[in-house]
């Protein structure tokens, strides 16, 4: 075989590599993509949790903090947890982050996609109790701005919202109502939402300086840039607590029972909600504290911003079939 | 306060396997041969391996930081000048299918880490060690915000890699496929486009007949003659097939990632 033969053959399979390329990969469906953004999201929070502090006594620390306030039979649990992992940090630490790893490198390969979804939820729901102490929804210090209900919560209602099922396909509006159906998914939205705006306006949150304390408590550690920009938004919240209080709650409550509006109103909510998450998550969660290292995970702002999108009204593929059949009969008639 | 050693150690284990694999990836695609392939990539993965591995452990360091930055820089320039390529023909869709798009964002975060290291280094007047050099702190990242955008980054890959691995779209074979043998995955059309100058049989014949057969998982076209080959031939197959291309890229991804971020 000549030099010049192969030669030819490379540059012909080279012409025929780059066809290729551009016609044999298929995007994802909607779902999918939600589905590998949430893997995105466990594979973060699976290497914040291998970061130094959270080898150190100060993880325990941490864990142990979050059974204040609580009633005894929450607490004591998470007390007892957390005194096991000061005791074993490095040892349970390490099972932790790689239980994450899994949950991540599951949900994104397609045969484990179900295993890594009901599992996911479990765990979530572990760590919403032993690692976030229920999110402080029962100890009065819930805040929208803080993260609550929990963030890992949204983990297990994402999983669930995305589950690869399609009983409800053909009238779903929007991705999440796929699997649960349109009226439990609007539900499920209806309570998450509700309940934030619920929390903005607690004793707690509507203090002059609540929600001014709590912006400025962020930016310690923070890069200079993102700093300044908590600091300016404490100030112009200072003593504005209630007014900052009342007009969060009611944005809240306009993106809890937008989800029920037609759709034009309804898309105007999801994009509401978008805009909504992620000043809270700039402003109130600093990024999840990321950039400032001894993150677990990026807080709950990320994770409503994907929830809100998987809320977002597209035409159900009964619609679609309708709309194509009256083109196809115009067509006809032509 | 750190992170604990034999978790550095296992990482710097997991990247010098996969720079032995690139240079196993190297010698059996046979360049020198006429085999074009993934070349850039496997030299690529080779270098990351090395100094991945000795970031992560001190005893491992090889090369000056300032060197590396240098091979970086120069990787980092070479992938976005394939990328501007590709993008001719694909568009904006090259971000996302791009063949050497992942391999551009993983030169750019090496060349990042170690001029932010650097830069970190310089400011505290010392000098960058390994991760796991004992009794020292944890080295510490200069704009963390770039770090973080990396590590997400380079997390979707992770993601999208392990998707497109196990869903139907790698029937087809092509987005991890070698160039140079990426003609054999489109179909019975391809295969007899590619096999008149390269005849099933000859060794870049049978490397290509037998990344597809990894590929897509069936038997290649004369596979009768391939089925004969020797062990060596087997093994040759495994190193050039696409899982084991993909298999690098996932290890090399979450490493970069947890690297970038227990620095911030």
């Amino acid at each position: 075989m000549s030099d010049i033969a192969v030669a030819g053959g490379e540059a012909a399979r080279r012409d025929s590599a780059s066809v290729t390329t551009a016609d044999s990969w298929q995007p994802p469906d909607t779902r999918r993509v939600l589905q590998l953004s949430l893997a995105v999201i466990w594979l973060l929070d699976a290497v914040l949790q291998y970061q130094s502090f959270m080898f150190s006594k100060g993880f325990g620390q941490m864990l142990a903090g979050t059974a204040s306030g609580n009633p005894g039979v929450v607490a004591s649990p998470i007390t007892w947890d957390a005194n096991l992992v000061q005791h074993h940090t490095v040892l349970l630490n390490t099972i932790f982050a790689t239980i994450q790893l899994l949950l991540a490198l599951g949900i994104a390969w397609r045969p484990t996609l179900r295993v890594a979804l009901a599992a996911s939820i479990a765990w979530s729901l572990g760590v919403w109790w032993f690692g976030e102490g229920l999110g402080e929804v029962l100890n009065s210090g819930a805040s929208p701005v803080n993260g609550a209900p929990g963030a890992v919560i949204i983990y297990a209602l994402l999983a669930v919202l995305l589950w690869p099922s399609d009983g409800h396909a053909a009238t779903a509006p929007f991705a999440a109502a796929r699997a649960v159906g349109a009226q439990v998914a609007r539900a499920l939205w209806l309570v998450l939402w509700g309940s934030l705006a619920y929390f903005a306006l607690m004793p707690g949150n509507r203090a002059p300086q609540a929600l001014s304390s709590m912006i400025a408590g962020m930016a310690s550690g923070e890069p200079g840039w993102l700093a300044a920009l908590d600091n300016h938004a404490a100030s112009l919240l200072a003593h504005q607590g209630l007014a900052a209080s009342v007009v969060l709650a009611v944005a809240l409550a306009l993106i809890a029972v937008g989800v029920y509006l037609p759709r034009p109103a309804a898309r105007a909510t999801v994009v509401l909600a978008v805009v909504v998450a992620a000043v809270i998550w700039v402003f109130g969660e600093a990024f999840g504290g990321i950039l400032a290292g001894g993150a677990t995970d990026p807080n709950s702002g990320l994770l409503l911003i994907l929830l809100a999108v998987t809320y977002w009204p597209a035409r159900t593929a009964a619609a679609a079939a309708a709309a194509a059949q009256r083109a196809g009969a115009e067509g006809a008639r032509a | 306060m750190m992170t604990p050693s034999w978790i550095l150690d296992l990482l710097a284990a997991v990247m010098l396997l996969v720079a032995a694999a690139s240079a196993g990836r190297l010698v059996a695609a046979r360049p020198w041969a006429g085999s074009t392939g993934d070349a850039d990539i496997d030299i690529a993965h080779l270098l990351m391996g090395i100094a991945m591995a000795g970031m992560l452990v001190a005893s491992l360091t090889t090369l000056p930081n300032g060197v590396w930055d240098a091979i970086f820089a120069v990787l980092t320039a070479w992938f976005g000048w394939r990328v501007y390529r590709e993008s001719r023909g694909q568009g904006a869709r090259v971000l996302a299918d791009g063949h050497h798009m992942p391999h551009l964002v993983h030169s750019a975060a090496m060349l990042y880490m170690f001029a932010a290291l650097n830069a970190a280094a310089a400011g505290s007047g010392g000098g960058m060690s390994g991760m796991g050099s004992s009794g020292m702190a944890m080295p510490t990242l200069s704009a963390p915000v770039v770090a973080f955008i990396f590590a997400l980054w380079l997390a979707a890959y992770v993601v999208l890699d392990l998707d497109r691995l196990s869903g139907p779209a790698h029937g087809h074979g092509s987005y991890f496929a070698r160039p140079a043998l990426a003609g054999a995955t489109t179909g019975a059309g391809s295969v007899s486009l590619a096999a008149p100058a390269v005849p099933a049989g000859t060794s870049a014949g049978a490397a290509a007949a037998q990344d597809q057969a990894a590929a897509d998982g069936s038997h290649p076209a004369g596979g009768g003659l391939l089925a004969t080959g020797s062990r060596s031939g087997s093994a040759r197959a495994l190193l050039l097939s696409p899982r084991a291309a993909a298999g690098c890229r996932i290890a090399m991804g979450v490493t970069m990632a947890f690297m970038l971020v227990i620095m911030i």
